[in-house]
């Protein structure tokens, strides 16, 4: 399986390649990256509902307090 | 020789045709003027064609063949002389990313760009986009805000998966029909890329979840092409661009 499809629009020319060593360097900055995203996702959702059960109050009642 | 020319002559009997006479007749074919302008300033003057019903010709100008109909011009086409046009598309199989090179450009000012994913491999993946010149990707400069519903609750994002892409949608491996449409102004300005984008999911326990992206890649480069990746494995599909025609 190739990694990248590349087209020209004025030329039609295909290539299906791999990547280059800059895009591969990149991918891999991209998925560390997301995994950190998704990490701190996670521990913000972890730290709201610690709050949330401290309080003894759901997140919708939570909102009707904000609102 | 240059097409574009500034008369339709007429020649009189007896007169002695130059090679100038003939290569103006033989090399276009059909009257090529500049702009509309030269085009009716080159009939009916002296030694020139009277203008008539059936004449043809092509304007440099605006890249148009026209007709005389007898009263006024019309354009026979192409019929990308307006609206909304063809430019290229992509169809990939199993690919992590797609690239789409000299797809924009100054004939255009704003583009429209409909995704179809079909399969897709990796779970919680979503697809992003950056935009590219000389078929280098832009890394920085990505801001954007999300609305989802699956029609029960709503969800929001600011720069939900950080500023050095832009999200399209989210991949459901599982989808039984997911649809991406983006409009992009002004890619191939100089001034902000903006780009607003709405998407679907239909998924395989047949919920409904729609989902909309605005933002903007906020340099001044003339983008040229434009790159879709999965944060997942692969995914199959098409991609099609067009351009919306300036006038």
């Amino acid at each position: 399986m190739a990694d990248v499809l590349e087209i020209n629009a004025i030329t039609g020319e295909t290539v299906e390649r791999d990547y280059t060593e800059a895009e591969a360097e990149q991918r891999a900055k991209d998925l560390t990256e997301q995994k950190q995203l998704a990490k701190d996702k996670a521990e913000r959702a972890t730290a709201k509902q610690a709050v949330l059960d401290r309080l003894g109050i759901t997140a919708d009642e939570a909102a009707l307090l904000l609102g | 020789m240059a097409n574009e020319q500034t008369s339709v002559p007429l020649f009189a009997a007896s007169e002695v045709l130059t090679a100038a006479n003939m290569n103006l007749s033989a090399g276009t074919g059909v009257p090529v003027f500049a702009t509309t302008v030269t085009r009716d300033a080159g009939f009916g003057g002296a030694n020139e064609k009277v203008l008539a019903e059936g004449q043809l010709c092509y304007l440099s100008s605006t890249n148009v063949v026209q007709y005389y109909d007898g009263a006024a011009w019309a354009t026979v086409g192409p019929a990308s002389a307006g609206g909304l046009v063809y430019i290229t598309q992509a169809t990939p199989s199993a690919v992590n990313s797609v690239s789409i090179n000299d797809c924009f450009s100054s004939t255009y000012q704003n583009y429209r760009i409909i995704f179809t994913p079909s399969t897709s491999v990796g779970v919680n993946s979503y697809i992003s986009l950056r935009y590219r010149v000389s078929s280098t990707d832009t890394t920085t400069g990505y801001k954007y805000v999300e609305i989802n519903s699956d029609g029960s609750s709503v969800g929001t994002s600011v720069d939900g998966q950080g500023t050095t892409l832009m999200v399209v949608g989210y991949i459901d491996p599982t989808s039984k029909g997911m649809a991406y449409w983006l409009e992009i102004q002004d890619p191939n300005q100089t001034q902000k890329t903006k780009c607003n984008i709405a998407s679907q999911n239909y998924s395989a326990a047949g919920a409904y979840t729609i989902r909309n992206i605005g933002g903007a890649q906020a340099d001044t480069t003339q983008f040229t092409g434009i790159t879709f990746t999965t944060s997942g494995t692969s995914f199959t599909g098409t991609i099609r661009v067009y351009g919306y025609a300036n006038s």
